[in-house]
């Protein structure tokens, strides 16, 4: 994927002189995240998405939770839960699993107005996502399906982080020991119980502050591109 | 998706004294709520830095350390951290450091000192000190439910203008002023005082079965020296006094004023449980099978006290006197076999019941006092049949043999007052091991039947031998002890292997019985004749040899730690199984662990204090 190759600077430039109007436009004009900036001088956005699968070309968002990391803490009060209506009927599978059904769902808010918000959300704060190749898919695609183009953005995946982190200590990788739940569990943060876009962007968010603040000893020292 | 919703949201909710907040309030927090993480061994707060930001520990441990870096506490999951400095304009006085890595949420200092400027209960939970938080838990902790009668006074059951004669009304007069003023009870009175009682049923079973004539004074059938009940007693205690001797009707005295009778019909119209009942069928059982049978009813007893908010106390009083109830019905049993007594005696029993604090069925503990004129040949064999008779029954009714064989089977425990007192000279003047062991048996004692001025004079002289006797009582301190607080250096619970799987706190030896201890040492140190551990500790106050606030915190220690005992043993016989005394820690709410920790922290202190002074 062309996107993961090319310095997203260079992608939001070469963006802003082709797009002259709308939500994408908007997003474009402000900066991405200063990488070279420490973490605490730095905005995050945690991020996920419930969806009705893994295809970001034929599967759909149901929902997006996130939570803001403002000098190093969550804040609550930049929380958001946005659910989508799909469009589309749902698939047994993951109606099971998020425990939504049809009818919640269909509440929801159009897909295009979901994008738009979200993207005001991201607008300048760097991404931070649990196996977020999900989220770095899906929202490429919204972006390319709503407004033709893709989304510069920078993103942190939680998983990728505790996979390195492994892999550099020479630790074996058990199934399931990537995931958010047992990763929370060596970190010593407490068990949620409740399964959803928001309670999981703040369960990741916590995730990361803690990985964060073993990455190096002193927390402040570190900065936002040592995670991406 | 709202942020009411959120699971954070519950976690505030249950935690003290948020969880006194309404909904609107706990939202706002919510919504100003930051979360951060810290490794262990960094630093939250230093000292002389600013602080504005209250800390609630999610998950973690926190320690405060003075300006000489002296851990001044460790403080875990529920508990808060920073409000000091917060209160006190930001400045930080101690520093914090993470002992273990934490999750911390974080309440904007601002919205802290508005919460403590509008609510009362909001400052005092964040000003008090650890024993002051644990008086407040214990109200906390009570059921909503309070039974109507722990909070009511008598004067304010009694009803209606009381029937008051003179003694030397006759019988005949007093029947039609009854009759027709719809009176059950006339009190008596002679100068103004109370000297007597008079119910319908007197005149059946004393006029009628004794053939007095109508023209006799009616102080020949009045129940003379009535117990009576002060005007501001609870109907509790009305209830408990009512139980404990089994009468049903109590005159209500304010000062020498009579202000009425109170009946059992009143109270339990306007309580909720059955003790009286039980004890009242108790005795009419007509043998050992029917006791056996109402001695079922106790586990369910206990359940519907506890679920009826009554303290610790007061059950411990009721579970205690359907016991005493019991043993009195087996000796009525026992004698109605037997043939009555060829001289007096005194059953004695001790241990829990003696002591008031039983939670249901137990080992017995019991001995006989007899008289210096007991001459074995001639009276040995009835006690020893009315000792097996009594002992087996009780066994029958669950209150099962002592192991230690502390009975009045026990010939050893089946003795006249002069060997009872050479037992207890040579107890407390060679104290060794196994009178020390006896000591927490035989220095809790009390008379169910009998003629008690037996167990008087047997313990006459005690309290004036224990009352500054240094050796003895340095040793029973060191025997009281012996057991500690489950509770390690650092606050973390000390748990004990149950038999089961699951390892736990043992609430009664561990937990009680190191208060019990306590009291005891305090009440014959100071020549204090009560039993009952709370009354102990209170008189204990009284005579300085335990300072007030000592008294204070320990009576709250107990009464916590015990409530929290007594609705483990209802929730399980609730569920069926067989009640004892091990709590896992885990099945507690995270408050209510913080507080047992207090409560033990009180006892280790008081252990402390006491091990400094013999």
């Amino acid at each position: 994927m062309l996107n993961a190759i090319i310095p997203q600077s260079l992608y939001r430039s070469y963006l802003l002189r082709r797009v002259s109007s709308g939500p994408l436009r908007k997003y474009l004009e402000t900066p991405l995240p200063d990488k070279n900036s420490y973490l605490n001088d730095s905005e995050f956005l945690s991020l996920d998405f419930e969806t009705t699968g893994l295809s970001a070309d034929t599967d759909k968002i149901l929902s997006i939770g996130y939570t803001l990391i403002r000098q190093g803490r969550i804040v609550l009060a930049e929380n958001g839960y946005i659910p989508v209506d799909p469009d589309a009927e749902l698939e047994e599978k993951n109606v099971v699993i998020h425990q939504i059904m049809d009818d919640h769902s269909k509440q929801g808010i159009s897909f295009s107005v979901a994008i738009e918000i979200l993207l005001e959300k991201i607008a300048g704060r760097t991404v931070i996502a649990h196996h977020a190749n999900i989220e770095r898919t899906f929202l490429d695609a919204a972006c390319k399906k709503l407004y033709g183009h893709g989304l510069p953005l920078n993103i942190i995946d939680t998983l990728k982080m505790a996979k390195q982190r492994m892999e550099q200590q020479h630790q074996t990788i058990k199934p399931n020991s990537l995931r958010l739940f047992n990763l929370r569990n060596e970190y010593g943060l407490p068990r949620y119980n409740a399964h959803n876009a928001l309670e999981d962007a703040i369960a990741t968010a916590e995730l990361f502050l803690a990985m964060a603040s073993y990455r190096s000893n002193d927390i402040n020292s570190c900065k936002v591109k040592d995670f991406l | 998706m709202e942020i009411e919703q959120l699971e954070i949201r519950d976690y505030l909710s249950q935690c003290a004294p948020l969880n006194k907040l309404d909904d609107a309030l706990l939202d706002q927090i919510t919504h100003a709520l930051e979360i951060s993480y810290i490794r262990r061994g960094k630093e939250l707060l230093t000292v002389g830095e600013d602080n504005q930001t209250l800390y609630l520990i999610r998950s973690g441990a926190l320690a405060v350390y003075d300006a000489e870096n002296n851990l001044q506490g460790q403080f875990t999951e529920g508990d808060w951290a920073g409000y000091r400095s917060v209160m006190a304009g930001g400045k930080v006085s101690m520093s914090i450091r993470a002992m273990e890595d934490s999750l911390l949420y974080m309440i904007p200092g601002s919205l802290f000192k508005q919460l403590i400027e509008q609510y009362d209960f909001f400052k005092t939970y964040f000003s008090r000190q650890k024993p002051e938080r644990l008086r407040g838990a214990i109200l906390d902790i009570r059921d909503s439910r309070e039974d109507i009668l722990a909070v009511t006074q008598v004067k304010d059951l009694v009803h209606g203008e009381p029937l008051i004669v003179e003694e030397s009304t006759s019988l005949r007069e007093l029947a039609k002023l009854m009759t027709e003023g719809g009176y059950t009870t006339a009190m008596v009175v002679s100068n103004k005082r109370l000297t007597g009682i008079v119910n319908d049923r007197s005149f059946c079973t004393k006029l009628a079965y004794r053939e007095l004539s109508l023209d006799d004074p009616i102080i020949k059938i009045m129940a003379t020296h009535p117990l009576t009940i002060p005007a501001n007693s609870m109907g509790s205690d009305a209830l408990l006094t009512m139980a404990e001797y089994n009468i049903r009707r109590l005159p209500v005295v304010d000062g020498d004023r009579l202000l009425g009778v109170i009946t059992a019909t009143d109270l339990i119209r306007r309580g909720s449980h059955n003790t009286i009942y039980l004890i009242n069928e108790i005795y009419r059982a007509k043998n050992i099978a029917e006791l056996r049978n109402l001695s079922r009813h106790l586990p369910a007893t206990l359940v519907s006290l506890v679920h009826n908010g009554m303290n610790s106390y007061d059950i411990g009083h009721a579970i205690s006197s359907i016991g005493k109830a019991i043993v009195r019905r087996m000796i009525y049993f026992a004698e109605k076999q037997l043939g009555p007594a060829p001289i007096d005696y005194a059953w004695i029993v001790a241990g829990s019941m003696a002591r008031n604090e039983q939670t249901g069925l137990s080992d017995q503990d019991n001995a006989l006092i007899l008289p210096n004129e007991y001459d074995e040949q001639t009276h040995g064999k009835y006690f020893e049949d009315l000792s097996r008779i009594v002992c087996d029954g009780l066994n029958d009714c669950g209150y099962v043999y002592c192991p230690g064989d502390v009975m009045a089977t026990n010939k050893k425990w089946r003795q006249p007052v002069k060997v009872w007192q050479q037992y207890f000279n040579k107890w407390i003047d060679e104290p060794e091991p196994m009178a020390l062991m006896y000591s927490s048996i035989f220095f809790d004692l009390v008379c169910v039947y009998g003629d008690k001025t037996l167990l008087d004079d047997v313990q006459k002289n005690i309290l004036n031998k224990t009352r500054n006797n240094t050796i003895f009582l340095s040793l029973l301190s060191a025997n009281a002890l012996s057991f500690k607080p489950p509770i390690g250096l650092f606050r973390n619970f000390v748990l004990e292997e149950t038999g089961s799987e699951q390892k736990a706190l043992d609430l009664k030896k561990r937990g009680v019985m190191p208060i019990i201890d306590l009291a005891r040492v305090y009440a014959l140190s100071a020549g204090i004749d009560a039993v009952n551990t709370r009354e102990r500790l209170e008189a204990a106050s009284k005579t300085g040899v335990l300072s007030h606030e000592g008294m204070e915190d320990l009576r709250d220690a107990l009464e916590f730690i015990s409530t929290i005992r007594l609705r483990h043993q209802a929730a399980q016989i609730s569920k069926g199984e067989k009640a004892d005394n091990y709590v896992p820690p885990e099945q507690l709410p995270s408050l209510e662990r913080r507080h047992l920790k207090d409560a033990f922290d009180v006892v280790r202190t008081m252990q402390l204090v006491l091990a400094q002074r013999y």
